[in-house]
């Protein structure tokens, strides 16, 4: 593996005195928590402080040693410093199977909440590592992989709440985490489990020091890689999934408390892991300290794992300041699927795919549900043109976002040599959702053109972001890939926040994530599309940097590219096309993921006929999710951007494993 | 912007191709109601709707009165079908300022009425209730049934309050558990409390909360209920890992209402509704008033 990525060095010896200040800190913020119980002499005060206070302090410490113990697990065994078991998807797995538990097989919970978590965490991690191990580990693919399965998960997941629980919230409380508590039975359900996972753990150090030596040493020494690698990775996700299944998702632990173990100086395995786990429960110990001492004026509800990914997502920021990620050569084989090659489309091939893609707007267009009977039926002659006033916008707004988002990936995935990058991933669409939230909560009527205009100026604050973030560092595509990474972690736990407290704003918001072309009327739909066919335009001029740039750095400066106005020309062309797809199909949708794959699968290899080909898969998969999302559930409607994501993403899981 | 013509085209074809139930007789105001709590007043003034957003739940939220047959359901309301509210050819949609952003979209299809009891205005939400009822007939022409259907709420609450009055009056407090560790308590001003307030009861959450008339708590901070003799209400629907689990915890158990026995749970009522669902909450609050003394 060529790429290269670790921590830069820190002038620490040891990891103790850091511990000591954070836990000193942990244990001052509880202090100001309790104080007033143990002021207060009354028997309901000092019932709050045994059974309430004590056992939240103490699930904060247990769970974020469990975390920064998996985390570390995570990190060594793939070699990452970015792995966690938010990054991995694997608290996402957790949190969809309790949500899909809850609402459909309520009898599985009987089994205990642990076991419906680690189903749906194992599966979530097997997902990943296996998408990972088909490109040997890279640490970049990992992570985008991982982002891919938490934000599938959580799409799945609002869904679910969206079509199920009009006015309850509690299922929003597991996805943010909140550590309240009103007995010792969490705690002590769960330091048992944890301890077993922990010495697990511990019985692996040694072999986990063979690993470090490196494959081919360990391997030499006796050791069965794989299988010692299996069963780190199973400790860590066990470890989480008790977690989730105790408080809900908290995140970014996992990543932060090992990453501070290593800067403060931990060197060997089990130092690592030690450290892991004591800044892991000073972490959220402080955080939770923090989160009850502000609620002590405000008496708001917030959720603790919201907020740990509030503050994670700007260290993951930081993190990534220090991270070397060497530009590499891609391997071999990449050049070959990614960059030129023979490619034998006729003009036949090219006819039957418009004239697929011609059907699929006819069915769109006519196919649907008669009103009130709700049977299928093709609108009756004398109503068709009312019909199609209210159809056709939607679909045109559906096919150009699709195209549009399909063209920006194109793009991305060229830039950044790596298959599994696309717009949803970077971050753009988050800071449109932002611009959305923001609006929510300072206009009096949200109307849909200030919407759009809310969400244009979010989308343009990141782009600016990225380019300011970008402009020192020859915009090296992996970085601004995990800026996105970050950002969306952030707007996710905003969005939390907001909504496990209820406001029905919070429905509002959700719809917009969700991706619905609702809002689109004649003229957003008309503008979206026209710009998106001068980007494209635009796109195809720029044709030839895409055929090259994915050859590797130095093949493109040989031939003459200046990388960083290359580079800087398409993250702009790219941005602009995400930032506008999002307000017509929201953040969620993955067609810009799917579009490029479908058409690499296709046998479009060339940058030019891949981003037509895409285009028209993109298009074809919105267009598509939007009519089923109308019709399925008729007269309710189920939003296109989690349709597509919903039925595209395990279709693009398949694709990406047999590729 | 779409002509009458146009509309009532629209609806003979819907009626002889896409089976609308006829309605030769069109001088009856053909009316969409996008909002729960309007919807049953319309249905209490003599009116019914020919579609309402959200039929498939109403036996989950609304339950009482019951939902005539033939109405159409035009899907969620911050999503309203436009097919099948376009194909009703409605006279008139009643709108909420929650729904808002969706109003110049609205007018296209029909004139709007907007009736405001939840806005960001605050204040005590049975009162607004009441006054968007007489609004409601005033714009329907039907003052006289709105004056009557408020004057029997009055009536209904007075006969609440008098039971109340002879069980003693006892303060009660009243949530729905969001899962075994949280719920939401109803809070002043919102229609709970309100009616409560009506029916001579008093709310015993000591805090006031947002203009929905709720808070999210953690159930430790059910220990803030401190008034003597206080009930615990939970509204269904109940997660079901919530109370076996509650039991488990000895700040559950040592709430003075838990103790006593004096907790319920009680069927649904929507809280987010106007004056027939405060009358409903009132009917049962008076029942269960009566019940335990």
């Amino acid at each position: 593996m060529s790429v290269s990525v670790s921590l830069p060095p820190f002038p620490s010896r040891h990891p103790a005195p850091f511990a000591a200040l954070l836990l000193a800190l942990a244990g001052w913020l509880a202090w100001l928590t309790m104080a007033p119980l143990l002021a207060a002499s009354g028997p309901v005060d000092s019932l709050l402080l045994m059974n309430s206070a004590l056992p939240r302090l103490a699930v904060a410490l247990l769970a974020g040693a469990a975390l920064g113990l998996s985390g570390a697990l995570f990190q060594f065994v793939l070699k990452n410093p970015l792995a966690s078991p938010a990054t991995l998807g694997v608290s996402a797995g957790a949190n969809l199977a309790l949500v899909v538990a809850m609402l459909y097989a309520p009898a599985l919970m009987g089994l205990g909440r642990d076991v419906v978590a680690l189903a749906g965490s194992g599966i979530a991690a097997a997902v990943v590592l296996r998408l990972g191990a088909r490109r040997d580990f890279s640490p970049f693919v990992l992570i985008l992989a991982g982002l891919i399965v938490s934000l599938w998960c959580g799409a799945l997941a609002a869904i679910l709440i969206l079509m199920n629980d009009r006015y309850l919230a509690g299922l929003f409380i597991w996805g943010a985490g909140s550590l309240s508590q009103q007995s010792w039975q969490p705690v002590l359900s769960l330091a048992p489990k944890l301890l077993v996972a922990a010495v697990l753990a511990g019985l692996m150090l040694r072999p986990l020091a063979l690993l470090e030596a490196g494959d081919v040493t360990a391997s030499s020494l006796g050791a069965r890689v794989p299988r010692l690698r299996f069963m780190a990775v199973a400790i860590a996700v066990v470890l989480a999934a008790l977690v989730t299944s105790t408080v809900g998702v908290i995140g970014f632990i996992g990543l932060v408390a090992p990453a501070i173990a290593r800067l403060t100086g931990a060197r060997r395995p089990a130092a690592i892991l030690l450290w892991s786990g004591v800044f892991g429960a000073g972490l959220l110990s402080a955080t939770d300290g923090l989160v009850q001492w502000m609620a002590g004026g405000m008496k708001d509800f917030v959720p603790t794992g919201a907020v740990t990914a509030v503050i994670g997502a700007p260290l993951l920021l930081a993190l990534l300041g220090g991270l070397k990620a060497r530009h590499r050569p891609l391997p071999a084989a990449r050049p070959q699927r990614m960059a030129a090659s023979v490619e034998r489309w006729g003009r036949g091939r090219w006819v039957v795919l418009a004239l697929g893609f011609l059907l699929l707007l006819t069915l769109a267009l006519f196919v649907g549900r008669a009103p009130l009977t709700g049977g299928w039926s093709l609108p009756p002659l004398p109503v068709l043109d009312d019909i199609l006033a209210l159809r056709l916008p939607r679909v045109v707004a559906a096919l150009s976002a699709g195209a549009m988002l399909a063209v920006a990936g194109v793009i991305l995935q060229r830039l950044t040599g790596n298959e599994l990058a696309s717009p949803e991933v970077l971050g753009i669409s988050a800071g449109a959702t932002v611009g959305v939230t923001v609006l929510l909560f300072v206009a009096a009527v949200p109307t849909l053109p200030l919407q759009l205009l809310a969400a244009s100026l979010g989308s343009l604050a990141v782009l600016a972001a990225i380019f300011t973030l970008g402009f020192g560092k020859r915009f090296e595509p992996e970085r601004l890939l995990m800026a996105g990474v970050a950002l969306s972690a952030l707007v996710d736990a905003i969005c939390g926040v907001i909504a496990v407290n209820g406001d029905p704003r919070a429905m509002i918001l959700l719809r917009w994530m969700s991706g619905s072309t609702y809002s689109a009327d004649l003229t957003l739909s008309l503008t979206v599309l026209v710009s998106g066919l001068v980007l494209a335009v635009a796109a195809l001029a720029m044709r030839r940097w895409l055929d090259i740039l994915p050859l590797g750095t130095e093949t493109a400066s040989g031939v003459g590219i200046d990388l960083g106005r290359s580079r800087l020309l398409l993250f702009l062309v790219a941005g602009i096309l995400s930032g506008a797809a999002t307000l017509a199909a929201g953040p969620l949708s993955f067609a810009g993921l799917m579009g490029p794959h479908i058409a690499r699968e296709l046998g479009l290899k060339r940058a030019g006929s891949q981003i037509v080909g895409g285009a028209l898969a993109g298009a074809g998969i919105l267009v598509l999710a939007d009519w089923a999302g109308r019709n399925l559930a008729f007269p309710y409607e189920m939003p296109a951007g989690l349709v597509a994501a919903l039925i595209g993403t395990p279709l693009l899981l398949a694709l990406i494993r047999r590729g | 912007m779409r002509s009458l013509s146009r509309r009532s085209l629209l609806a003979a074809a819907g009626a002889s191709l896409w089976a609308l139930p006829t309605h030769a007789g069109a001088k009856a105001p053909r009316i969409v109601s996008l909002d729960y709590g309007l919807s049953s007043t319309l249905l209490s003034l003599g009116l019914a709707p020919v579609g309402i957003a959200g039929v498939a739940d109403w036996g989950k939220w609304v339950v009482e009165p019951p939902l005539p047959p033939g109405v159409a359901d035009v899907g969620d309301a911050l999503m309203v079908n436009r097919e099948a509210l376009t194909a009703l050819a409605p006279t008139l949609i009643l709108s909420t300022p929650y729904l808002d952003s969706l109003t110049p979209m609205l007018e296209t299809i029909a004139p709007v009425l907007r009736l405001s009891v939840y806005d960001a205005s605050g204040g005590p939400v049975l009162p607004k209730a009441e006054a968007a009822t007489r609004l409601l007939g005033d714009h329907l022409g039907r003052r006289a049934e709105a004056e009557a259907f408020l004057e029997r709420a009055d009536r209904h609450f007075d006969t609440c309050r008098a039971a109340v009055r002879a069980a003693g009056a006892p303060p009660v407090a009243v949530i729905s558990f969001l899962d075994a560790r949280h719920a939401r308590i109803y809070t002043a001003p919102g229609l709970f409390d309100d009616t409560l307030g009506r029916i001579g009861m008093r709310n015993a959450w000591p805090r006031a909360g947002q203009y929905w008339g709720f808070d999210t708590i953690g159930i430790e901070r059910l220990t803030e209920i401190d008034a003597p003799g206080a009930h615990l209400i939970a509204l269904e629907p109940l997660p079901r890992e919530a109370l076996p689990t509650l039991s488990d915890s000895p700040i559950w158990s040592s709430l003075s209402f838990v103790r006593e026995r004096r907790f319920a749970v009680l069927p649904i009522t929507l809280m987010f509704g106007m004056v027939n669902e405060a009358m409903r909450f009132a009917g049962q609050m008076a029942e269960y008033a009566r019940r335990v003394t």
